[in-house]
């Protein structure tokens, strides 16, 4: 048992383990991850395109080539750091910073894990008005965005006002999501991810009301179903499909025609705001342990230069 | 304010132009003006910086020119700096070779690879963090430019006074450097990432050389702490992981820039 320990806690070890994490980090950086077997095929000669996916280099991170050194690394730096933590407790003056380091490391590993395996993350695009459920059943309101441009037009800001309410309680009000300035709900994180307009139909039913419609949604009018296809086909048309008694049919209106009750009064452009919610379990123990790997290596290299200069004097 | 960085240039190359002659003429004693030059062309590196600030309304280091100007200007208050302590031995060589690094950085400023233009940032850049990193992590590179260019002098030297002075400038200054780039590079940087994209860490090709040179910094401490490898040469061995670390952190920036798109692209 000893054997092992001495061996898992060797400096020599965690030299090699992190020499070949670095050289596998630049060789996995020289190869598109995440692709299909198909894409390093078209791209690659036979061999090496089979090599990459054989071995798992298209996608490395996830891969036994780096999982299963990690792990071991993990072991090796868990050993480390008990072996020299023992030592240190023996020393008149004891230099506790890298036993910091290394514990902040291993969290760091432990939390990657957590935030690797657990995290999970969706998108959506609201107008103004949109509302959105949100994981846990607490729904989110777009109250307002704002797209906020410099002089020359180019993007300054995207600022995405909501409210938060849960069944008939309000949580929050006003609350301006912006890029690096996300909402903060417990696990659950909302970012400002983009902005883009979409062309919606303007629709008037029988009554007078207007109507907006954009592409993919659906409204009922007498009967009918009419799912907007395409706002803006060649000929300055709409393209839409009808399901009402006498089946279902595609139709190409423009500005003035009629269907099943609804007229169409024209297009128009609407802001959307791009959302992005994320979960992650593992984010507020990665603070914890980049806090306190921080912490580790400041003291460490601190008392170091300290003792350097006090032997040298 | 487009004739800062040809002034600022312009003193660098008169600082290298000074040691050179002190370094190699009869006297080899250390010059008394050259730290000041290069401390005057920081100086109006630095009011480059304040005034293209001033111009886009946030701190100017979220460009390529912007952050070659920043990373020669600490680059030049480091040299001057490590020149003021007149009790490390050899360190004039090891200014000398940090003078040509702060001009090969504001010669690459110059060309046509980092665009001059002043513009305001992207919503993405908009962050207290993103400066932080950026800051931090230049600074952190600017001790990397002292540790490996006594490393270099140590890797060709074989007087063994001189290697023990060249390994222990070499190690102090990655002593120094090592904590801030950590902080900057990797710690401010996943919480920048995180605030702006939602993921602390995403193995994009500039993380990924940033922790690669991170590693190899680590790998350096180490095999310095062991101590005995490499035998009779024992000071070789980290001194060459030191140079290839540095290697690494401009691969960092040049290569991953200009040749591994990713997240990064606009840095």
């Amino acid at each position: 048992m000893k054997k092992i320990f001495a061996a898992l806690a060797s400096i020599r070890l965690a030299v090699i383990l992190i020499a070949y994490l670095a050289a596998a980090g630049v060789a996995a950086s020289l190869v598109p991850q995440g692709h299909r077997a198909d894409y390093y095929a078209e791209r690659y000669p036979h061999a090496l395109a089979r090599a990459i996916t054989l071995a798992g280099f298209s996608d490395f991170f996830r891969s036994p080539l780096f999982l299963a050194p990690a792990a071991l690394f993990f072991l090796n730096l868990g050993a480390c750091t008990v072996g020299r933590f023992a030592r240190e407790r023996r020393r008149p003056a004891r230099r506790h910073g890298p036993d910091l380091l290394h514990l902040g490391l291993l969290l760091l590993i432990l939390a990657s894990v957590l935030s690797f395996t657990g995290r999970q993350s969706g998108g959506v695009r609201l107008a103004r008005g949109d509302s959105v459920r949100l994981p846990g059943g607490r729904l989110l309101d777009l109250t307002d965005f704002a797209y906020l441009s410099y002089a020359d037009g180019r993007p300054r800001d995207w600022i995405s006002t909501v409210r938060v309410s849960e069944g008939t309680t309000v949580l929050m009000e006003g609350y301006p999501i912006r890029v690096n300035h996300p909402l903060r709900l417990g696990l659950l994180s909302i970012y400002q991810a983009s902005s883009e307009s979409e062309t919606v139909l303007v629709l008037r039913d029988s009554s007078g009301l207007v109507h907006d419609l954009a592409p993919g949604e659906e409204t009922e009018s007498g009967g009918a179903k009419l799912f907007l296809v395409d706002p803006g086909r060649t000929g300055g048309k709409a393209r839409l499909r009808v399901q009402d008694a006498s089946g279902s049919r595609t139709v190409d209106l423009g500005s003035g025609d009629t269907v099943d009750g609804l007229t169409v009064v024209g297009s128009r452009e609407v802001l959307l705001s791009g959302l992005e919610a994320v979960y992650d379990p593992g984010f507020p123990f990665v603070l914890v342990s980049l806090a306190l790997a921080a912490f580790g290596i400041f003291l460490t290299f601190f008392q170091k230069l300290r003792d350097m200069g006090a032997s040298e004097s | 304010m487009s004739i800062l960085p040809s002034l600022a240039f312009v003193l660098i190359l008169a600082s290298a132009l000074v040691q050179v002659v002190f370094l190699f003429g009869r006297g080899r004693t250390a010059d008394p003006v050259s730290h000041w030059l290069l401390a005057a062309a920081a100086a109006i590196l630095a009011a480059l910086i304040a005034a293209r600030s001033a111009s886009i309304g946030f701190p100017a280091l979220t460009g390529t020119f912007e952050s070659l100007v920043f990373y020669a200007l600490t680059v030049c208050v480091l040299a001057a700096a490590y020149r003021l302590q007149g009790r490390l031995v050899f360190m004039p060589f090891v200014q000398f070779g940090a003078t040509i690094a702060a001009a090969a950085l504001l010669a690459v400023a110059s060309s046509p690879i980092a665009p001059r233009q002043m513009l305001a940032p992207i919503p993405a850049l908009r962050s207290f963090w993103l400066v932080a990193h950026v800051a931090f992590s230049f600074v952190g590179e600017s001790f990397f430019v002292v540790s490996f260019v006594s490393a270099l002098a140590l890797l060709l030297s074989r007087d063994e006074e001189r290697r023990r002075a060249y390994d222990r400038i070499t190690y102090t200054s990655i002593a120094v450097g090592y904590p801030i780039f950590t902080t900057g590079a990797l710690i401010f940087g996943a919480i920048w990432a995180e605030q702006a994209w939602g993921s602390w860490w995403s193995w994009d090709p500039k993380e990924t050389w940033a922790l690669v040179t991170w590693l190899v910094y680590t790998v350096y401490l180490h095999v310095r702490f062991v101590g005995k490898w490499g035998g009779s040469g024992r000071r070789t061995l980290p001194a060459a992981v030191a140079a290839a670390a540095f290697l690494c952190t401009l691969f960092t920036f040049f290569g991953v820039n200009f040749l591994l798109p990713g997240l990064h692209s606009y840095a």
